[in-house]
């Protein structure tokens, strides 16, 4: 029962936003309907999920989004959202068949995801619901830069049981964020009822208890108490500075998608029973039954849509299709470039600083450079705790709890909002420390994977810039949450850079140039170096690390040794040991593993012949494997060896230190290593 | 005193029920029935005492024959017409809005200045909340066909009995 303002009637409203409502409605559904066509003769549209049953409030999310203003978010059944909220019929169908000239990815992203980024209308994932999160974040840039404006997001009920939706709607309750989720209830999650996602059938009501978030059901399948509660609950939104969950209630009168058989889960009598309620019909019914068109008037609307959606088939069938040489396109965006320090090295002499020194030094500048740059995490800004090893110490004293703030114990919303805020604008800047330890990262790996291909999946229209901090490795007795590498299953992912420093300078040049840059940086943070006096090293105040440029630490001639973090150490001392007998290492610090210095690692090869890789984490599909096979094949014939690997086995790392030790690197086992190549 | 019985020709539980209700009065009261369907202002209006079969639908909705007719109820005089309103419901597949159509019709005619007669006990039915329940009673006949079809005969003809000391 809807107890909001009656803005809009069957009586009341005017007729020319009747008009142009029935208009989107009719178009909208032929639209709907002639889809399914595309893939039966083989054109496209291979995924459809239909939106008939959803017309009310799919008309009424579009109508009250302003475009290049409010920020929406529609989800992969959202066609009537996209047309109402300003897209071209001819747009739809150029999504729905994959056209390169599809606004929105080019036919990268699957049919049936309608997004206009310029408009922020945002390109979302597949994965239901995991844009609330972004909505939310999104909305904390509204607030921050005090916009006057809504973020939408737009769903199933069935993702309401996905933990980061509850992330998402708690966080934004904590903050009282500018969000209206829009809930489209049509009772199944593909074939799984609403009974057996939740206890609730209206699921919102799971959420009363939230502070600063109000709950408004409606009827998702009339147009007018849709268009009432979502005028309302941008009102209440914009009014009272806090979020709003709009449940609409509807029904899906065909199946899921066209992959998808309902009358194998549904009795006959309730397909029926749904298909007697079509939105559409029903305002048909009431426009001529309230005397506000008449029959032959509506006849010619529904005869206009008819010709409007033969042109627009007629121009998209005509468009281009995606080059196949575009694959490379919109990987990663261009980094900064760093014009005095190009190779990423320097002579400044001085006193040494602490890695951890390094790192905060450069947060401080870099805040002071880039006023729209924000950081958040876990342990982030407690009074004189920054970080859970201090790295953030003092910064949110010195840039305020607005920009440097605690995060909920959620670090896929620690990673979402992330992605979202940045959605803002091209300027902000993100820090995150994704998790308290690199260990403790995994729950945000399904908004990791989705930002790393966000360029790419906009067809270059957006980036996160984010950058990721992870506090990594062992050498500290943390066990199996707080001694583990990750580096090895994150680089298998395209589309974010991947830097592991192992000195300060180094760590300070590319965080600045982590900060910088456009797109997603992984900062693996070796933990056990922070305050190591082998890893202190004179820092240029303006210092910067290119990505993708590794670091001679130490010259050779006999064995190439290839590294990166922790390990740099061990490599260097066993260097040291073997030139007490007379042996000279190489030892290159990689410093990025995405991109990775191939040139500087083949040039080695040609130079030396004999190559030993090293890391902390698993040999076991470790990135040693990367650096290997581009070895053997762009080097093989310079190589006098096998390339041997080092690293941890293929098992987690032991909390006690015995078995830590047993488990990870250290000199004596590169020692060992490097004697047995030099033996071959 | 004319007396219709309006419900959807095109439902089935509801149409049932409501020809129980026309059998149950026999020659006890002259009713006429009218589809609900293809109600108009005046159909409506051009009786003094009324029987309406309203469902409740979805989670917690009017059927879309009667919400689509709320516009034209909103706008009467009903001052003077005594309406009962009886609604199938189901109190296990949606407790927490069981017969809230027979609550939502019967506010709404109230409001416009009818008599709602024909409440009845809520004993014996287990569900959450409804908004067809006022001061510990049911606005109207309620009846479970999904759970409770055997209890259905003898709720009618109570409710009848009942009626039968309003309607004239």
């Amino acid at each position: 029962m809807t107890t909001i303002p009656k803005v809009y009637t069957i009586k009341n409203t005017p007729k020319e936003t009747l008009e142009s409502w029935f208009r989107l409605m009719t178009l909208g559904r032929a639209i709907d309907d002639k889809a399914p066509n595309y893939l039966k003769q083989a054109i496209g549209w291979s995924y459809h999920a239909p939106y008939a049953g959803h017309d009310g409030i799919q008309l009424a999310i579009g109508q009250i989004f302003e475009k290049e203003k409010d920020h929406l978010f529609p989800y992969y059944r959202d066609m009537l959202t996209a047309f109402s909220a300003g897209m071209t019929a001819e747009e739809l169908i150029l999504n729905g068949i994959s056209k390169a000239t599809d606004p929105s990815s080019g036919g990268r992203h699957m049919s049936n995801h309608f997004a206009k980024p310029e408009w922020n209308i945002h390109n979302v994932s597949s994965l239901t619901g995991n844009h609330t999160l972004h909505a939310v974040g999104v909305a904390r840039a509204i607030k921050y830069y005090e916009e006057k404006a809504v973020a939408i997001s737009s769903q199933g009920e069935s993702s309401l049981s996905e933990g980061y939706v509850y992330e998402a709607i708690n966080g934004a309750s904590k903050e009282k964020l500018p969000v209206i989720f829009a809930v489209q209830d049509n009772g199944y999650g593909i074939s799984v009822p609403k009974k057996d996602q939740t206890a609730t059938r209206k699921v919102a009501n799971n959420f009363k208890s939230f502070k600063n978030l109000r709950i408004i059901h409606c009827n998702g399948k009339d147009v007018f108490d849709s268009m009432n509660a979502m005028t309302e609950a941008k009102k209440h939104v914009l009014e009272a500075g806090e979020p709003v969950i709009v449940q609409a209630n509807c029904v899906r009168m065909r199946s899921h998608s066209n992959s998808d058989r309902h009358d194998l889960y549904r009795s006959e009598a309730e397909r029926q029973y749904v298909l007697d309620y079509d939105p559409l019909a029903k305002f048909r019914r009431l426009l001529i039954r309230y005397k506000r068109f008449t029959e032959e008037e509506i006849v010619k609307l529904e005869a206009e849509a008819k010709a409007t959606l033969k042109a627009a088939h007629k121009a998209a069938l005509a468009a281009p299709d995606p080059d196949p040489a575009s694959y490379t396109d919109f990987v990663l965006p261009e980094p900064y470039i760093s014009e005095k320090y190009p190779d990423g090295t320097h002579e400044e002499e001085g006193e040494k600083k602490k890695l951890i020194t390094g790192l905060n030094e450069t947060l401080k500048a870099e805040f002071k450079h880039n006023p729209d740059t924000f950081m958040w995490g876990q342990d982030m800004a407690n009074k004189d705790k920054g970080g859970i090893f201090n790295v953030s110490k003092g910064l949110q004293q010195e840039f305020g709890p607005k920009r440097i703030f605690n995060a909920p114990i959620a670090e896929d919303f620690i990673m979402g909002t992330a992605n979202g805020m940045s959605r803002f604008s091209e300027n902000i800047r993100i820090v995150v420390e994704g998790a308290e330890f690199a260990d403790y990262f995994w729950p945000a790996m399904e908004q990791y994977v989705d930002s790393s291909h966000d360029y790419w999946r906009s067809n270059g229209k957006f980036t996160p810039n984010v950058t990721i901090r992870l506090a990594s490795g062992g050498y500290i007795g943390g066990g199996l949450y707080h001694s583990q590498n990750i580096e090895g299953a994150l680089t298998s992912i395209p589309g974010v850079r991947i830097v592991y420093p192992s000195f300060a300078d180094d760590a300070a040049g590319l965080l600045r140039s982590s900060i910088r840059s456009k797109g997603m940086t992984v900062f693996m943070e070796p933990k056990a170096l922070y305050n190591d006096p082998k890893a202190a090293a004179v820092i240029p105040d303006d210092f910067e690390v290119p990505f993708g440029k590794a670091r001679t630490r130490r010259a050779g001639s006999d064995l190439f040794i290839v590294t990166y973090g922790n390990t740099t150490h061990h490599c260097l001392e066993a260097a040291e040991k073997l030139a007490e007998e007379g042996i000279e290492c190489e030892v290159l610090d990689l410093r990025s593993l995405v991109p990775m210095d191939k040139e500087a690692i083949i040039n080695g090869v040609k130079r030396i012949g004999k190559v030993l890789v090293v890391h902390e984490d698993k040999v076991h599909s470790g990135f040693g494997a990367e650096i290997a096979a581009t070895i053997m094949e762009e080097a093989f014939e310079y190589l006098d060896g096998p390339v041997h690997r080092v690293g941890s086995p293929f098992t987690p790392v032991g909390f006690h230190p015995i078995l830590e030790r047993a488990i990870l690197p250290n000199t004596t086992k590169i020692y060992e290593a490097a004697k047995k190549i030099l033996a071959y | 005193m004319s007396t219709a019985v309006i419900y959807s020709f095109t439902s089935n539980k509801t149409a049932k029920a409501g020809q129980k209700i026309v059998d149950g009065f026999g020659k006890s009261l002259k009713l006429e029935v009218v589809d609900a369907d293809n109600l108009t202002e005046e159909n409506f209006l051009a009786y003094d005492q009324l029987i309406l079969g309203v469902p409740t639908w979805f989670d917690g909705e009017l059927p879309h024959y009667w919400d689509e007719f709320v516009p034209a109820m909103e706008e009467m005089d009903l001052k003077g017409k005594k309406v009962a309103i009886y609604g199938l419901a189901d109190q296990v597949g949606y407790p927490e809005n069981f017969a809230d159509g027979v609550g939502i019709l019967a506010r709404l005619l109230r409001d416009r200045g009818a008599e709602i007669v024909g409440m009845t006990d809520v004993d014996n039915y287990t569900f959450e909340s409804s908004h067809a329940i006022e001061n510990g009673q049911f606005l109207g006949l309620v009846l479970d066909q999904e759970n409770q079809a055997r209890l259905s005969k003898k709720r009618i003809e109570n409710w009848i009995e009942d009626l039968k000391k309003i309607f004239k």
